[in-house]
Protein backbone atom coordinates (compact mmCIF):
# COMPACT_ATOMS: atom_id res chain seq x y z
CA UNK A 1 0.00 0.00 0.00
CA UNK A 2 2.82 2.14 0.83
CA UNK A 3 5.04 0.81 -1.40
CA UNK A 4 5.79 4.15 -3.08
CA UNK A 5 7.44 5.25 -0.38
CA UNK A 6 10.30 2.87 -0.25
CA UNK A 7 13.63 3.84 -2.48
CA UNK A 8 12.65 1.82 -5.26
CA UNK A 9 14.64 1.15 -8.28
CA UNK A 10 16.00 3.79 -10.84
CA UNK A 11 12.86 4.63 -12.72
CA UNK A 12 14.22 3.90 -16.46
CA UNK A 13 15.09 0.33 -15.21
CA UNK A 14 11.82 -1.14 -13.48
CA UNK A 15 9.84 -2.21 -16.18
CA UNK A 16 13.95 -3.91 -17.98
CA UNK A 17 14.64 -5.33 -14.08
CA UNK A 18 11.54 -7.58 -14.19
CA UNK A 19 11.85 -8.78 -17.71
CA UNK A 20 15.27 -9.33 -16.61
CA UNK A 21 14.84 -11.46 -14.72
CA UNK A 22 11.76 -13.72 -15.70
CA UNK A 23 14.70 -13.43 -19.43
CA UNK A 24 12.22 -11.74 -21.93
CA UNK A 25 14.35 -9.32 -21.96
CA UNK A 26 16.14 -8.47 -25.50
CA UNK A 27 20.11 -9.40 -24.86
CA UNK A 28 21.72 -5.77 -25.65
CA UNK A 29 19.15 -4.11 -22.99
CA UNK A 30 19.97 -7.39 -20.34
CA UNK A 31 23.93 -6.31 -20.75
CA UNK A 32 22.85 -2.80 -20.03
CA UNK A 33 21.32 -3.43 -17.33
CA UNK A 34 23.39 -5.96 -15.72
CA UNK A 35 26.22 -3.44 -15.93
CA UNK A 36 23.76 -0.85 -14.03
CA UNK A 37 22.69 -3.23 -11.66
CA UNK A 38 26.31 -3.80 -10.48
CA UNK A 39 27.26 -0.21 -10.05
CA UNK A 40 23.31 0.63 -8.52
CA UNK A 41 22.63 -1.02 -5.20
CA UNK A 42 18.96 0.79 -4.92
CA UNK A 43 18.30 -1.57 -8.00
CA UNK A 44 20.69 -4.02 -6.83
CA UNK A 45 18.75 -4.70 -3.80
CA UNK A 46 14.68 -3.97 -5.51
CA UNK A 47 15.94 -6.89 -8.06
CA UNK A 48 16.83 -9.06 -4.88
CA UNK A 49 13.71 -8.37 -2.96
CA UNK A 50 11.15 -8.44 -6.41
CA UNK A 51 12.79 -11.94 -6.77
CA UNK A 52 12.22 -13.25 -3.37
CA UNK A 53 8.61 -11.99 -4.11
CA UNK A 54 8.66 -14.02 -7.18
CA UNK A 55 10.22 -17.19 -6.04
CA UNK A 56 7.66 -16.88 -2.59
CA UNK A 57 4.79 -16.53 -4.37
CA UNK A 58 5.45 -19.62 -7.28
CA UNK A 59 6.25 -21.98 -3.93
CA UNK A 60 3.70 -20.77 -1.66
CA UNK A 61 0.16 -20.22 -3.93
CA UNK A 62 -1.64 -23.43 -3.79
CA UNK A 63 -1.70 -25.53 -7.17
CA UNK A 64 -4.68 -27.46 -7.07
CA UNK A 65 -5.60 -30.09 -9.33
CA UNK A 66 -9.09 -31.55 -10.69
CA UNK A 67 -10.68 -34.85 -9.05
CA UNK A 68 -9.67 -37.90 -11.06
CA UNK A 69 -13.62 -38.48 -11.50
CA UNK A 70 -14.26 -35.06 -12.98
CA UNK A 71 -14.88 -36.05 -16.59
CA UNK A 72 -16.82 -39.25 -15.47
CA UNK A 73 -19.00 -37.17 -13.24
CA UNK A 74 -19.24 -34.46 -16.27
CA UNK A 75 -20.53 -36.97 -18.88
CA UNK A 76 -23.18 -38.78 -16.22
CA UNK A 77 -23.99 -34.76 -16.09
CA UNK A 78 -24.20 -34.71 -19.92
CA UNK A 79 -26.60 -37.63 -20.18
CA UNK A 80 -29.23 -36.50 -18.56
CA UNK A 81 -29.46 -33.51 -20.38
CA UNK A 82 -31.40 -33.26 -23.88
CA UNK A 83 -29.32 -33.08 -26.85
CA UNK A 84 -28.90 -29.66 -27.65
CA UNK A 85 -30.67 -28.71 -31.15
CA UNK A 86 -28.24 -28.17 -34.32
CA UNK A 87 -28.62 -24.67 -36.02
CA UNK A 88 -28.51 -27.18 -39.44
CA UNK A 89 -31.30 -29.39 -38.36
CA UNK A 90 -33.23 -26.26 -37.30
CA UNK A 91 -32.56 -24.56 -40.70
CA UNK A 92 -33.75 -28.24 -42.49
CA UNK A 93 -36.98 -28.25 -40.38
CA UNK A 94 -38.10 -24.36 -41.15
CA UNK A 95 -37.11 -25.64 -44.79
CA UNK A 96 -39.73 -28.93 -44.69
CA UNK A 97 -42.02 -26.33 -43.55
CA UNK A 98 -41.99 -23.75 -45.72
CA UNK A 99 -42.19 -26.30 -48.72
CA UNK A 100 -45.36 -27.97 -46.98
CA UNK A 101 -47.26 -24.64 -46.59
CA UNK A 102 -45.97 -23.49 -50.39
CA UNK A 103 -47.40 -27.28 -51.50
CA UNK A 104 -50.54 -26.65 -49.44
CA UNK A 105 -51.12 -23.13 -51.11
CA UNK A 106 -50.54 -24.80 -54.90
CA UNK A 107 -53.37 -27.27 -54.34
CA UNK A 108 -55.57 -24.54 -52.75
CA UNK A 109 -55.36 -22.13 -55.44
CA UNK A 110 -55.74 -25.38 -57.92
CA UNK A 111 -59.01 -26.30 -56.56
CA UNK A 112 -60.13 -22.62 -56.47
CA UNK A 113 -59.50 -22.53 -60.24
CA UNK A 114 -61.42 -25.90 -61.02
CA UNK A 115 -64.45 -24.93 -58.56
CA UNK A 116 -64.25 -21.07 -60.38
CA UNK A 117 -64.04 -23.20 -63.90
CA UNK A 118 -66.97 -25.61 -63.21
CA UNK A 119 -69.75 -22.85 -61.49
CA UNK A 120 -68.75 -20.31 -64.98
CA UNK A 121 -69.94 -23.24 -67.06
CA UNK A 122 -73.27 -23.92 -64.95
CA UNK A 123 -73.96 -20.58 -65.15
CA UNK A 124 -73.28 -20.22 -68.65
CA UNK A 125 -75.64 -24.44 -68.89
CA UNK A 126 -78.15 -22.76 -66.58
CA UNK A 127 -78.42 -19.18 -68.54
CA UNK A 128 -78.89 -21.31 -72.09
CA UNK A 129 -81.27 -23.63 -70.67
CA UNK A 130 -83.51 -20.71 -69.51
CA UNK A 131 -82.79 -18.87 -72.77
CA UNK A 132 -83.58 -22.13 -74.82
CA UNK A 133 -86.74 -22.65 -72.52
CA UNK A 134 -87.90 -18.95 -73.09
CA UNK A 135 -87.49 -19.46 -77.02
CA UNK A 136 -89.13 -22.22 -77.68
CA UNK A 137 -92.43 -21.30 -74.96
CA UNK A 138 -92.94 -17.85 -76.53
CA UNK A 139 -91.46 -17.84 -79.66
CA UNK A 140 -90.95 -14.50 -80.29
CA UNK A 141 -87.43 -13.69 -79.02
CA UNK A 142 -85.95 -14.49 -82.44
CA UNK A 143 -88.27 -11.34 -83.40
CA UNK A 144 -87.69 -9.27 -80.26
CA UNK A 145 -83.85 -9.79 -81.06
CA UNK A 146 -84.58 -8.28 -84.37
CA UNK A 147 -86.70 -5.24 -83.54
CA UNK A 148 -85.97 -1.80 -81.37
CA UNK A 149 -86.00 -3.31 -77.83
CA UNK A 150 -82.92 -5.63 -79.18
CA UNK A 151 -80.57 -3.61 -77.34
CA UNK A 152 -82.41 -3.68 -74.14
CA UNK A 153 -83.07 -7.31 -74.36
CA UNK A 154 -79.34 -8.50 -74.68
CA UNK A 155 -78.62 -6.41 -71.81
CA UNK A 156 -81.51 -8.01 -69.56
CA UNK A 157 -79.25 -11.52 -70.64
CA UNK A 158 -75.96 -9.45 -69.94
CA UNK A 159 -77.00 -8.41 -66.24
CA UNK A 160 -78.63 -12.04 -65.52
CA UNK A 161 -75.20 -14.15 -66.07
CA UNK A 162 -73.67 -10.88 -64.50
CA UNK A 163 -75.90 -11.45 -61.02
CA UNK A 164 -75.60 -15.60 -61.44
CA UNK A 165 -71.85 -15.27 -61.46
CA UNK A 166 -72.17 -12.81 -58.42
CA UNK A 167 -74.49 -15.16 -56.74
CA UNK A 168 -72.00 -18.30 -57.48
CA UNK A 169 -69.07 -16.08 -56.29
CA UNK A 170 -70.90 -15.03 -52.59
CA UNK A 171 -72.17 -18.92 -52.08
CA UNK A 172 -68.71 -20.28 -53.00
CA UNK A 173 -67.21 -17.85 -50.11
CA UNK A 174 -69.41 -18.64 -47.78
CA UNK A 175 -68.65 -22.48 -47.83
CA UNK A 176 -65.97 -24.32 -46.90
CA UNK A 177 -64.61 -24.95 -50.19
CA UNK A 178 -60.81 -23.39 -49.69
CA UNK A 179 -57.88 -26.05 -49.44
CA UNK B 1 -6.43 -29.99 -30.86
CA UNK B 2 -8.78 -26.72 -31.67
CA UNK B 3 -8.80 -27.92 -35.22
CA UNK B 4 -10.17 -30.66 -35.23
CA UNK B 5 -12.53 -29.36 -32.39
CA UNK B 6 -13.20 -26.91 -35.03
CA UNK B 7 -13.42 -28.94 -38.00
CA UNK B 8 -16.25 -31.08 -36.33
CA UNK B 9 -18.28 -28.03 -35.41
CA UNK B 10 -17.92 -26.82 -38.54
CA UNK B 11 -19.95 -30.23 -39.87
CA UNK B 12 -22.47 -30.18 -37.30
CA UNK B 13 -20.50 -32.87 -35.25
CA UNK B 14 -21.18 -30.88 -31.42
CA UNK B 15 -21.24 -33.80 -29.44
CA UNK B 16 -17.68 -35.43 -31.08
CA UNK B 17 -16.70 -31.61 -31.04
CA UNK B 18 -17.51 -31.75 -26.72
CA UNK B 19 -15.36 -34.73 -26.48
CA UNK B 20 -12.31 -33.05 -27.55
CA UNK B 21 -13.35 -29.56 -25.66
CA UNK B 22 -13.70 -31.45 -22.39
CA UNK B 23 -9.84 -32.99 -21.99
CA UNK B 24 -8.38 -29.56 -24.04
CA UNK B 25 -9.82 -27.69 -21.66
CA UNK B 26 -10.69 -29.31 -18.38
CA UNK B 27 -7.61 -28.22 -16.60
CA UNK B 28 -6.92 -24.44 -17.73
CA UNK B 29 -11.14 -23.89 -16.79
CA UNK B 30 -10.24 -25.48 -13.56
CA UNK B 31 -7.38 -23.03 -12.81
CA UNK B 32 -9.15 -19.84 -14.37
CA UNK B 33 -12.26 -20.52 -11.81
CA UNK B 34 -9.87 -21.78 -9.04
CA UNK B 35 -8.11 -18.09 -9.27
CA UNK B 36 -11.40 -16.23 -9.26
CA UNK B 37 -12.88 -17.98 -6.78
CA UNK B 38 -10.49 -19.52 -4.59
CA UNK B 39 -11.92 -22.82 -3.32
CA UNK B 40 -10.82 -25.96 -5.20
CA UNK B 41 -14.34 -27.77 -4.80
CA UNK B 42 -16.07 -24.86 -5.64
CA UNK B 43 -13.61 -24.35 -8.76
CA UNK B 44 -14.88 -28.03 -9.56
CA UNK B 45 -18.21 -27.33 -9.54
CA UNK B 46 -17.51 -24.23 -11.77
CA UNK B 47 -15.63 -25.75 -14.35
CA UNK B 48 -18.46 -28.83 -14.44
CA UNK B 49 -21.38 -25.89 -14.43
CA UNK B 50 -19.07 -24.26 -17.41
CA UNK B 51 -18.69 -27.43 -19.61
CA UNK B 52 -22.79 -28.38 -19.51
CA UNK B 53 -23.33 -24.14 -20.51
CA UNK B 54 -20.90 -24.91 -23.14
CA UNK B 55 -22.39 -28.42 -24.33
CA UNK B 56 -25.79 -26.41 -24.60
CA UNK B 57 -24.04 -23.36 -26.31
CA UNK B 58 -21.79 -25.25 -28.46
CA UNK B 59 -24.29 -25.67 -31.71
CA UNK B 60 -24.57 -21.80 -31.58
CA UNK B 61 -21.23 -21.37 -31.33
CA UNK B 62 -20.51 -18.90 -34.49
CA UNK B 63 -16.75 -19.35 -34.60
CA UNK B 64 -16.68 -14.93 -34.48
CA UNK B 65 -14.69 -15.05 -31.21
CA UNK B 66 -11.81 -18.10 -30.83
CA UNK B 67 -12.96 -21.37 -29.16
CA UNK B 68 -10.85 -20.58 -25.77
CA UNK B 69 -11.72 -16.81 -25.54
CA UNK B 70 -15.52 -18.09 -25.89
CA UNK B 71 -15.27 -20.75 -23.57
CA UNK B 72 -13.25 -18.86 -20.54
CA UNK B 73 -15.52 -16.30 -21.26
CA UNK B 74 -17.87 -18.75 -19.96
CA UNK B 75 -16.11 -19.53 -16.92
CA UNK B 76 -15.85 -16.39 -15.76
CA UNK B 77 -19.66 -15.11 -16.41
CA UNK B 78 -20.24 -19.13 -14.39
CA UNK B 79 -17.53 -17.81 -11.72
CA UNK B 80 -19.02 -14.08 -11.20
CA UNK B 81 -22.54 -15.50 -10.82
CA UNK B 82 -21.48 -17.70 -7.92
CA UNK B 83 -19.42 -14.76 -6.34
CA UNK B 84 -22.63 -12.83 -6.77
CA UNK B 85 -24.79 -15.55 -5.67
CA UNK B 86 -22.39 -15.94 -2.91
CA UNK B 87 -22.02 -11.97 -1.61
CA UNK B 88 -25.31 -11.85 0.62
CA UNK B 89 -23.10 -14.14 2.84
CA UNK B 90 -19.64 -12.97 2.49
CA UNK B 91 -18.65 -11.20 5.60
CA UNK B 92 -15.05 -11.41 6.59
CA UNK B 93 -15.71 -10.38 9.92
CA UNK B 94 -17.42 -13.17 10.45
CA UNK B 95 -15.33 -16.33 10.90
CA UNK B 96 -18.32 -19.18 10.01
CA UNK B 97 -19.14 -17.00 6.33
CA UNK B 98 -18.30 -18.84 3.25
CA UNK B 99 -15.72 -16.37 1.92
CA UNK B 100 -13.80 -16.64 5.39
CA UNK B 101 -13.99 -20.38 5.45
CA UNK B 102 -12.37 -20.09 1.59
CA UNK B 103 -9.87 -17.96 2.57
CA UNK B 104 -8.55 -20.27 5.29
CA UNK B 105 -9.12 -23.43 2.90
CA UNK B 106 -6.87 -21.27 0.21
CA UNK B 107 -4.50 -20.78 3.20
CA UNK B 108 -4.85 -24.74 4.41
CA UNK B 109 -4.24 -26.11 0.66
CA UNK B 110 -0.62 -24.37 0.40
CA UNK B 111 2.31 -26.71 0.01
CA UNK B 112 3.75 -26.52 3.32
CA UNK B 113 2.86 -25.12 6.89
CA UNK B 114 6.09 -22.22 6.09
CA UNK B 115 5.16 -19.09 8.17
CA UNK B 116 6.85 -17.10 5.36
CA UNK B 117 4.02 -18.79 2.70
CA UNK B 118 1.77 -18.32 4.85
CA UNK B 119 2.19 -14.74 5.86
CA UNK B 120 2.80 -14.24 1.77
CA UNK B 121 -0.81 -15.77 1.13
CA UNK B 122 -2.56 -13.19 3.71
CA UNK B 123 -0.86 -10.72 1.97
CA UNK B 124 -2.33 -11.69 -1.44
CA UNK B 125 -5.53 -12.35 -0.07
CA UNK B 126 -5.49 -7.75 0.88
CA UNK B 127 -4.92 -7.29 -3.16
CA UNK B 128 -7.90 -6.15 -4.58
CA UNK B 129 -9.47 -8.92 -6.69
CA UNK B 130 -8.50 -8.36 -10.09
CA UNK B 131 -4.86 -8.20 -8.55
CA UNK B 132 -5.46 -11.61 -6.64
CA UNK B 133 -6.67 -12.86 -9.43
CA UNK B 134 -4.27 -12.19 -11.90
CA UNK B 135 -1.26 -13.50 -9.42
CA UNK B 136 -3.34 -16.71 -9.06
CA UNK B 137 -3.62 -17.38 -12.40
CA UNK B 138 0.08 -16.08 -13.47
CA UNK B 139 1.98 -18.76 -11.37
CA UNK B 140 -0.64 -21.60 -11.69
CA UNK B 141 -0.33 -20.97 -15.29
CA UNK B 142 3.88 -21.44 -15.10
CA UNK B 143 4.20 -17.45 -15.48
CA UNK B 144 2.82 -17.28 -18.91
CA UNK B 145 1.52 -13.52 -19.49
CA UNK B 146 -0.12 -14.39 -22.68
CA UNK B 147 -2.11 -17.67 -21.33
CA UNK B 148 -3.53 -14.98 -18.48
CA UNK B 149 -4.19 -12.57 -20.98
CA UNK B 150 -6.39 -14.68 -22.85
CA UNK B 151 -8.22 -16.43 -19.68
CA UNK B 152 -8.83 -12.76 -18.20
CA UNK B 153 -9.92 -11.52 -21.85
CA UNK B 154 -7.55 -8.81 -21.02
CA UNK B 155 -4.77 -7.03 -23.84
CA UNK B 156 -1.25 -8.51 -23.00
CA UNK B 157 0.07 -5.40 -21.72
CA UNK B 158 -3.09 -4.91 -19.09
CA UNK B 159 -2.22 -8.16 -17.68
CA UNK B 160 1.37 -7.19 -17.40
CA UNK B 161 0.68 -3.92 -15.40
CA UNK B 162 -1.58 -5.28 -13.12
CA UNK B 163 1.07 -7.92 -12.57
CA UNK B 164 3.46 -5.83 -11.54
CA UNK B 165 1.22 -3.36 -9.19
CA UNK B 166 0.53 -6.35 -7.59
CA UNK B 167 4.01 -7.44 -6.75
CA UNK B 168 5.38 -4.07 -6.05
CA UNK B 169 2.31 -3.69 -3.69
CA UNK B 170 3.30 -7.61 -2.00
CA UNK B 171 6.68 -5.77 -1.72
CA UNK B 172 5.84 -3.35 0.10
CA UNK B 173 3.71 -4.92 2.20
CA UNK B 174 6.20 -8.03 3.21
CA UNK B 175 8.19 -5.11 4.97
CA UNK B 176 5.68 -3.25 7.41
CA UNK B 177 8.61 -2.19 9.33
CA UNK B 178 10.56 -0.49 6.59
CA UNK B 179 7.05 0.99 5.95
CA UNK B 180 6.67 3.05 9.31
CA UNK B 181 10.52 3.91 9.10
CA UNK B 182 9.76 5.55 5.82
Amino acid sequence: MNEMSFAGPCADCEHDLVELLEGSLGPERARVIRLHVESCPRCRAWRAEFAAIDAGLAAALPRPALSADFEHRLQARIATLPRPVNRSDLRASADREHERLVDTLRRGARRHALLDGIGSAAVAISVLAAARVLVEQTGALPLLLEGPQRLVILGGIGTAVALAALAWTAVRSRLPLAG
Amino acid sequence: MDDGIERHLAAGRHARAFDLVVPAYKDRVFRLAYSILKDRAAAEDAAQETFVRIWKALPGFDGRAALGTWIYAITRNTCLMELRRRRPTVSFDDPDSTEAQHAAASIATGPAEDPEHDNLLRLVEALPRNQQEAVRLFYLEDRSYETVAEQLGMPLGTVKNLLHRARKRLMGLARPDEVKAA
